[in-house]
C-alpha cells in the first residue's frame, strides 16, 4: 500500500441481528482528498463511519489506517481514534465545557499536554472557524452553526490523519448550514483527508474528489462528484438525485 | 423543680449525633451509590444484574428491620460487634447507596449516549470518558435528587433511636421519662428536624448555584 492511501477499506460487512447494514464495502481515500458518501436513508452510510473508527465493530473485512490494520483485535484503539476526526450531525458538544474547554479537552486528557499549550492550539482552531471571540461561551450559549464549527475545530485540534464528516449540516437551520460549509470548504482546499457523508450537493459539487453512492449497504456507483450527481447510470442513483435535485431546489425558493 | 427547659442543652447535643448519622449515611451511600450507577449504565450484563438486587433490596426492607437485620443478625454472626452508631452509619449508608445509584443513574441517562461516544472518538478511554465528560455533568443534574436524598436520611436517622444512638429523639425521649411532660419536648424535636431539613437544603442549594452552568438544568 502506497503511503499516499491513508484510508483503506476492503469487504465491510455489518449486520445487526437478521438485518445486514454493510453488505462489503471498499474503497481508498488518498491523503488530501475529500470523499463524499451519499445514498438514501437506511443505506448505511452512518453505519459505515461507524465501523470506520470501530465504534462499532464490523463483522468482517479489514481497514488499514495510515497502513496500519486496525481492524486487528490486538491494537490500541483509544490511539486510533486520536487520528480519525469525527464531526456528528447532532454536535454532541461537552455541555459542561466552555468552547474552548470544548476542543482542549482531548489534548489535555488524551494527549497529555499542560493547559496552557492545549489552550493556545484550541484558541488557534477556534479562530481558524471562526469562533475565538465565542471561546468562553457554553454550548447552550452558541447557534446551532456555530456548535458545528466548535465541533469541527475539536476535531482538528487532535491533528487527525483523517476527518469523518456524518451529516454535518443536516440538523442545522437552512440559514446556518453555509457557515458549516464554508469552513469544510475551507478545510478542504487546505487538503485536509476527509470523508464527508452529505446531502448537500454544492458542496460535494465544489470540493468533492470523489462521490460513492451507497444503496442497501453497497456503493453502487463511484466516480467524480459532477459525474454521479449530473450522469448517475444506475437507475438508484438516478431517482435518488432527481429527489435531491428537487427538494435543494425548492428549499432555496 | 427541674423543667424541660433544663434538658435542652442535653437534646440540642442530639443534634451533633443526627448530623453524624446524616453525614456517615449520605457520604456511605455516595461512595457506593456512584460507582454502582456506573456499574449499572456502562457495565456488563451481570454487573447491570447485581447493581440492580442491591438496589431493589435496600429500597424494599424497613429501615427498622435493616437496622436489626445487621446489628442483631449479619455484623455478629459474621464476628464484628458494632456499636450503635458505627452499625447505624453502616446501614444508613448502605440503604442510601441503593437509592443514590439510582438517582444517579437517572441523572447519567439523561445525558444522553451522543457525549459519550464523541468523547472516545477523541480517543478517551471508557473511563476518561465517563470521569471527565459524563460525571461532571452528572453530578449536577443529579444534586436535586441528591439534596432531597439529605432530606429524608435526615429524618430516616431518627429511627436508630432503637439502638440507643445518642441522636435528638432518643435524648428526647429520655427527657420525656425524666420530666414526665411528652408535649414540648417532642415539640422541640420537631423543630430541630425542621431546621436541619430547611438549613441543609439551604445550604447545599447554594452550592448548586455556584455549580450551576448555563443550559445545563437539574430541576430544583
Amino acid at each position: 500500500m502506497s503511503d499516499d492511501i491513508v484510508l483503506k477499506v476492503e469487504d465491510l460487512h455489518k449486520n445487526y441481528g437478521n438485518v445486514t447494514v454493510l453488505k462489503g464495502v471498499s474503497f481508498e481515500v488518498r491523503r488530501g482528498e475529500t470523499k463524499i458518501i451519499c445514498g438514501p436513508s437506511g443505506s448505511g452510510k452512518s453505519t459505515l463511519l461507524r465501523c470506520l473508527n470501530l465504534i462499532t465493530r464490523p463483522d468482517k473485512g479489514r481497514i488499514w489506517l495510515e497502513r496500519e490494520e486496525i481492524t486487528n483485535r490486538n491494537i490500541n484503539i483509544n490511539k486510533v481514534r486520536q487520528k480519525i476526526g469525527f464531526v456528528f450531525q447532532e454536535f454532541n458538544l461537552f455541555n459542561h465545557l466552555t468552547a474552548l474547554r470544548n476542543v482542549s479537552v482531548g489534548l489535555e486528557v488524551v494527549k497529555k499536554m499542560n493547559k496552557d499549550e492545549a489552550r493556545k492550539i484550541a484558541l488557534e482552531m477556534l479562530k481558524k472557524v471562526g469562533l475565538e471571540e465565542h471561546a468562553h461561551k457554553y454550548p447552550a450559549e452558541l447557534s446551532g452553526g456555530q456548535k458545528q464549527r466548535v465541533a469541527i475545530a475539536r476535531a482538528l485540534a487532535m491533528n487527525p490523519a483523517i476527518i469523518f464528516y456524518d451529516e454535518p449540516t443536516s440538523a442545522l437551520d437552512p440559514q446556518l448550514i453555509g457557515e458549516v460549509l464554508e469552513v469544510m470548504k475551507a478545510l478542504a482546499r487546505e487538503k485536509v483527508t476527509s470523508i464527508v457523508v452529505t446531502h448537500e450537493m454544492g458542496f460535494a459539487l465544489s470540493v468533492g474528489d470523489e462521490m460513492l453512492f451507497m444503496y442497501d449497504g453497497k456503493i453502487i456507483e463511484r466516480g467524480i462528484p459532477q459525474e454521479v450527481i449530473q450522469n448517475p447510470r444506475c437507475e438508484e442513483a438516478r431517482r435518488f438525485f432527481q429527489r435531491i435535485n428537487e427538494l435543494y431546489v425548492g428549499k432555496r425558493r | 423543680m427541674v423543667t424541660v427547659w433544663d434538658y435542652l442543652p442535653y437534646i440540642l447535643e442530639g443534634v451533633w449525633w443526627t448530623l453524624g448519622l446524616v453525614a456517615g449515611g449520605l457520604a456511605l451511600g455516595f461512595i457506593i451509590g456512584l460507582p454502582l450507577s456506573i456499574g449499572q449504565v456502562y457495565g456488563h450484563r451481570i454487573l447491570k444484574l447485581i447493581v440492580e438486587i442491591y438496589a431493589w433490596f435496600f429500597r424494599s426492607v424497613p429501615l427498622l428491620v435493616l437496622l436489626f437485620l445487621f446489628y442483631w443478625g449479619i455484623f455478629p454472626a459474621t464476628g464484628y460487634k458494632l456499636d450503635p452508631l458505627t452499625c447505624s452509619i453502616l446501614v444508613l449508608g448502605f440503604r442510601s447507596g441503593g437509592y443514590q445509584s439510582q438517582i444517579f443513574r437517572g441523572a447519567i441517562q439523561s445525558i444522553g449516549e451522543g457525549q459519550y461516544i464523541a468523547a472516545r472518538t477523541l480517543g478517551m478511554s471508557k473511563l476518561q470518558g465517563i470521569y471527565h465528560i459524563i460525571l461532571p455533568q452528572a453530578l449536577r443534574i443529579a444534586f436535586p435528587g441528591w439534596v432531597n436524598e439529605y432530606a429524608i436520611i435526615l429524618k430516616d436517622s431518627a429511627i436508630c433511636f432503637v439502638l440507643g444512638v445518642m441522636e435528638i429523639l432518643t435524648r428526647t425521649r429520655y427527657v420525656v421519662m425524666a420530666t414526665l411532660e411528652p408535649l414540648l419536648p417532642y415539640f422541640i424535636a420537631g423543630g430541630l428536624f425542621i431546621a436541619l431539613t430547611y438549613g441543609g437544603t439551604k445550604l447545599v442549594n447554594m452550592v448548586y448555584e455556584k455549580t450551576k452552568i448555563p443550559g445545563l438544568i437539574g430541576r430544583m
